[in-house]
């Protein structure tokens, strides 16, 4: 069973070969806009090295959090694609194998459906993260070894203002948990999105959006309601995740008084609360969701007979 | 003998068309049997049941193991190329021979490998830069390599030139029978394969209108070339089917002894082409 679910996974990975060229691309984009953006600055010789001295008489903590707010700002850009590439590979995965007619001859090898579809349920929820997570972690180390050679050739000291300051550890773990706390969270449109490719005989884009779309719109007028745009919305921003938060738009508001502009050492972790985010009712009913939604898939795949 | 397929009052409802309908046969262990049939006559159908593919009503065993629920176990033993079963055109030759090695119990790479060497294939192609008839050979090659105890062919040469075909059945005999394994064959170019079975089965309208074994046809069919009194002499012992070549009349009967015959024109014995239609033309009838 495991030894065929990492060749099922691994068949995964040569079919949709953006799942890792997509990232890719994108640490390549940062890297390069690294390179330009600090190509472009090089200009005002003054203001860098004012920024360079000033940086130096930053505090630990500052320096610290400078190097936090970096890194998070390198790896949003990847969760963001992620999700993207997560709705795309789900939507394709049972789809693609009966738009090119392979699935008989998928079928003719001795696996179950349960198995290929729990692989392919695998892959967006614990392959797709791993690896972007990887190349966040091998971009941060290439973004920093370029803006070390860059301000090393300044002069400045790049091992204290940066290698030493940046928290690799406590984003890195936090980058990860959060990676997998999101998968779970939003596991029932991961379900939602295999049902459909499932079953749907043409656009799998356009039919698992549409309900997502028009459901909390009828039920609006028709009922005057607004259940299922609160679960939509709430599934999509309020991950309970954060301790103390709400949400992650409060790390955007001004004037608070909050963490991140105080003496005290920002710790990305410490920001985390597992015990709230696994005893909240909305990430169990989510699982749950998913769970009716991949079998429906599995059911579907099995016993449907149209090829 | 054994059979590896026994099926008794097997059907399949479609809403309400009958696709199958209540068919009883059993395929014996190292036999070659072609399934014949008109379009829409129940053949895929048939296959499908037999290979897990989809549920039906009565009794069917394949292998000793019902072939729906315990599809899994059922595949570890059975290999099948249809023309609807298409290999993925993203994977590469070694990708698949990777993962097949991988999944299958029964597969031996080194032996796809001996078999791949001696076609124009190349390890690290795509499936979708082969040739049509390449595929069917990569598919072919990989299904040799299976030690499986049936293999079940659905038009595995549609839309191959004769090269192709030819070469295809030539290795089906010389690389994968061995007389212990068993062979079950649909196709529309029956004269192909009329020479390598050892049984037949026709099916029409969902009904096996024929069951019967290569051997036993001369004794159970006959062919009669008539001119116009001689037919009508013969017709007294009521042929299934009749046509006319060359301004002879040819008389098709069925459990009629050539003896009666004797005296009255060319006695010979169908090919399997004609005696196809005849059935089929006579159930029409």
């Amino acid at each position: 069973m495991i030894q065929s679910q990492f060749a099922l996974i691994r068949r995964e990975l040569w079919e949709h070969r953006a799942i890792y060229v997509m990232p890719l691309v994108i640490a390549l984009l940062v890297s390069l806009m690294a390179i330009t953006g600090q190509v472009a600055v090089s200009g005002f010789d003054h203001a860098v090295d004012m920024g360079i001295l000033g940086a130096t008489n930053l505090g630990d903590n500052e320096r610290s959090a400078a190097m936090t707010v970096l890194m998070i700002s390198l790896s949003s850009t990847f969760v963001f694609a992620m999700w993207i590439l997560i709705a795309f590979y789900a939507l394709d995965a049972l789809y693609a194998e009966r738009k090119d007619r392979s699935i008989l001859f998928w079928r003719s090898i001795p696996l179950t459906d349960f198995e290929t579809v729990l692989s392919k349920l695998i892959t967006a929820l614990l392959v797709i993260p791993l690896i972007t997570f990887a190349i966040i972690m091998a971009t941060h180390l290439i973004v920093l070894l370029i803006t070390s050679m860059w301000l090393g050739a300044r002069g400045a000291n790049t091992w204290y203002l940066i290698w030493t300051a940046a928290p690799f550890f406590d984003n890195w773990t936090a980058t990860l948990t959060f990676l997998m706390a999101l998968s779970l969270w939003l596991s029932p449109f991961v379900g939602w999105f295999l049902f459909v490719s499932a079953f749907t005989k043409r656009s799998p884009l356009l039919i698992a959006s549409l309900p997502i779309a028009i459901l909390p719109l009828l039920e609006k007028i028709i009922f005057k309601t607004h259940v299922f745009a609160e679960a939509f919305f709430v599934r999509s921003v309020k991950m309970p995740l954060f301790a103390g938060l709400d949400n992650l738009e409060l790390l955007f508001q001004e004037g608070e008084d909050f963490k991140m502009m105080g003496d005290s050492s920002l710790s990305l972790l410490g920001l985390l609360d597992l015990g709230r985010f696994f005893s909240s009712l909305g990430l169990w009913s989510g699982i749950v969701v998913c769970s009716l939604f991949v079998t429906a898939a599995i059911y579907v795949r099995r016993y449907r007979d149209d090829s | 003998m054994t059979s590896l397929v026994s099926a008794h009052n097997v059907s399949k409802f479609y809403g309400s068309t009958r696709a199958v309908d209540d068919v009883s046969f059993e395929i014996a262990k190292g036999k070659i049997t072609g399934l014949i049939g008109p379009n829409g006559a129940g053949k895929t159908t048939l296959l499908k049941a037999v290979l897990g593919l989809t549920d039906c009503q009565g009794s069917l065993s394949v292998l000793g193991l019902d072939p729906f629920r315990q599809r899994k176990e059922l595949m570890q033993n059975i290999c099948f190329i249809a023309d609807v079963a298409v290999l993925p055109r993203w994977i590469r030759v070694t990708q698949l021979l990777d993962f097949i090695e991988a999944v299958h119990p029964h597969f031996s790479r080194s032996k796809a490998e001996e078999l791949l060497a001696k076609t124009k294939i190349k390890p690290d192609s795509k499936v979708r830069e082969l040739s049509k008839g390449m595929v069917t050979q990569f598919h072919l090659s990989i299904i040799t390599a299976i030690d499986a105890k049936l293999l079940i062919l659905d038009e595995p040469t549609l839309g191959l030139d004769i090269i192709f075909r030819k070469e295809f059945y030539g290795n089906l005999l010389n690389d994968y029978f061995d007389g212990e394994r068993t062979i079950l064959i649909t196709t529309h170019q029956v004269e192909e394969i009329e020479n390598l079975l050892t049984d037949l089965m026709f099916i029409n309208d969902g009904k096996i209108v024929l069951n019967a074994s290569m051997e036993d046809l001369p004794a159970r069919y006959v062919e009669l070339l008539a001119t116009g009194e001689e037919a009508d002499a013969a017709r007294q012992f009521k042929p299934i089917h009749e046509r006319e070549v060359f301004g002879k009349q040819v008389l098709m009967f069925e459990d009629v002894s050539r003896d009666r015959l004797e005296g009255m024109g060319e006695v010979r014995t169908p090919g399997v082409a004609d005696l196809f239609v005849a059935k089929i033309k006579g159930a029409a009838a």
